[in-house]
């Protein structure tokens, strides 16, 4: 049965630390997973060390993704991380293809339980998610563009392309060195950043203003431009005069520039009879 | 290019995020053809895609994947093998190959090459996956011996026998990686050239060739990690001598080198498959 030995292997893999040695254990934990006795039996017979050795591959092979992508985070909680770590492959473990995603499943895990933690700071996350948006960024699939993108107005959605995230923290993290022995804590400050992908293909990072990131906030969720403008600036505290819809011009200009905006959404035109 | 306009026998190269910049601002650099892992270049978008189709254009590019669990329980999606599909379809490679293993448990990816039980049941699942891929993909679709530390259970046929098996049900073509023909053999105790001899040479579409690591304990890892060491240079002509003119790609993936270190690897590789292939062509001269 094929299940069976796919459900050892990942208990093996990802579940608690085994025991090869102890006959007792190998044979529970087989059982558990429903493998055969006649299996079982032959994997005891051969001894289960060298099957132990895919726990230490796997383990590796996961570990080194997570570290190519949130290096400072990992050093800066150094064990909690691996508690964490250990506790995410046991829990959930990893569910897409593709290994450069397994860094965002990993923090979806911890974003509700970090907070409790005393032993994690309070920047964590924010340093997590700035490190993890990176290859979040740099790897976002382009659509085709489909249909023309038209000028744009405040009746029509805006649209961007499909690397770009807005992200908000409560703390400086973009700030923070690169360097990995770095334990400098970062201010708390909150931190709106557009992280986008230039045209050249690489990641580009702009800080925005409360109220730039509330119009983008809402922009990228769809809204059209003249809705967004008022649900921000009311969000905000911000009178909608001149000078806002001025500043909103030159932000769009100039996100157009950059290459992160390509114009407006346009509706598809009616049929008419 | 298309890679079906010309024959991809000869040394190829896994192409490496380490050294994409140098690939693509060289001239030709006299590789028979590029292998690419397509799951570093599927579904994203951004620089290394953009460099990639470049290099297609000019050169030919084979797909070797990795999650395809050819012998798991549960098929691999529709959707990952239609944007596998494209992915092909996009760099023009004439076939595509994965690993006689599985990969993952229910929706748990476990990003490693494990070991199937060696039974007949196994191999013609694994046979039917194949053909199923093969239909979806659209190009052959070669399946590849791994290397494996424990056998999971009681086997029920040897290793070249299952392979054996999976191949002739599934009538597609073998990529024979002769380094982990090796390491299996010293790490399970048999005689390489005797394995090499009972698998269905005339099956052979590609031939792999990788460097190792030897662990404390004695066992031997595919890590893909160091040069290609000797014996298994030996084992590479042996198998061509059998095989004649074949694709033969030296993989590389760990403590990837500067790119002229690995040319001068392709180097000793291209001649021993020259050395073969005068071989193979000396009992046909003399009697001529």
């Amino acid at each position: 049965m094929p299940e069976a030995l796919e459900r050892a292997f990942a208990e093996l893999a990802l579940g608690a630390e085994p025991v090869p040695a102890d006959p007792v254990a190998v044979r529970a934990w087989l059982d558990r997973s429903g493998v055969s006795a006649d299996d079982a039996a032959a994997i005891l017979d051969d001894g289960a060390d060298r099957l132990f050795v895919y726990r230490t591959l796997i383990r590796a092979t996961l570990r080194d993704a997570v570290e190519c992508a949130i290096p400072r985070t990992m050093h800066r909680l150094g064990g909690v991380f691996d508690e964490y770590f250990t506790r995410y492959l046991s829990e959930v473990g990893p569910r897409s293809r593709y290994l450069r995603d397994i860094t965002t499943e990993l923090l979806d895990f911890c974003a509700p339980l970090w907070p409790d933690d005393p032993r994690v700071p309070p920047w964590a996350m924010d340093l997590a998610r700035h490190e993890a948006v990176q290859i979040v960024v740099a790897s976002e699939l382009a659509r085709p563009l489909g249909a023309e993108p038209g000028v744009l107005d405040l009746d029509t959605p805006v649209r961007f392309i499909d690397a770009v995230r807005l992200m908000s923290y409560d703390h400086a993290v973009h700030r923070l060195s690169d360097r990995l022995d770095d334990r400098t804590p970062p201010a708390a400050e909150p931190t709106r950043l557009l992280v986008y992908r230039s045209p050249e293909h690489d990641v580009r990072y702009l800080q925005l203003t409360p109220l730039a990131a509330a119009i983008l906030e809402r922009l990228l969720a769809g809204d059209a431009l003249g809705a967004a403008l008022l649900d921000a600036t009311r969000s905000t505290g911000t009178e909608l005069g001149e000078s806002v819809l001025a500043g909103t011009a030159a932000l769009l200009a100039d996100l157009a520039e950059r290459g992160a905006l390509v114009g407006s959404n346009r509706p598809p035109e009616r049929m008419t009879t | 290019m298309s890679s079906t306009e010309r024959s991809l026998n000869g040394v190829g190269l896994g192409l490496r995020w380490e050294f994409l910049e140098e690939v693509l601002a060289a001239p030709e650099l006299g590789l028979a053809f590029w292998e690419i892992c397509p799951e570093n270049y599927m579904h994203r978008g951004g620089y290394y895609p953009y460099a990639l189709g470049r290099i297609a254009e000019r050169e030919p590019v084979v797909t070797h994947g990795l999650t395809l669990s050819i012998g798991g329980s549960e098929p691999a999606p529709l959707d990952y093998l239609h944007e596998l599909r494209d992915e092909i379809r996009r760099v023009g490679a004439p076939w595509h190959s994965d690993h006689l293993c599985f990969g993952n448990a229910g929706p748990r990816m476990l990003h490693e090459l494990l070991p199937l039980k060696q039974s007949s049941a196994n191999a013609q699942r694994a046979a039917e996956r194949l053909r199923r891929a093969r239909d979806v993909l659209g190009v052959p679709v070669l399946v590849e011996n791994i290397t494996w530390y424990a056998h999971p259970g009681r086997r029920e046929m040897p290793e070249a026998d299952f392979i054996t098996e999976v191949v002739e049900r599934a009538e597609t073509g073998l990529l024979l990686d002769v380094n982990n023909v090796w390491v299996n053999a010293q790490n399970h105790g048999f005689e390489p050239r005797a394995f090499i001899r009972a698998l269905p040479l005339d099956r052979v579409r590609q031939i792999h060739v990788a460097g190792h690591t030897r662990t404390p304990s004695g066992l031997i890892l595919d890590t893909h990690g160091e040069k290609v060491v000797d014996p298994v240079i030996d084992l590479l002509g042996f198998t061509l001598e059998h095989t004649g003119p074949m694709p033969v790609l030296l993989e590389r993936d760990n403590q990837v080198p500067e790119l002229p270190e690995l040319l001068d690897e392709v180097g000793r590789l291209r001649a021993a498959y020259d050395r073969a292939m005068t071989r193979r062509e000396a009992p046909l001269a003399r009697s001529a």
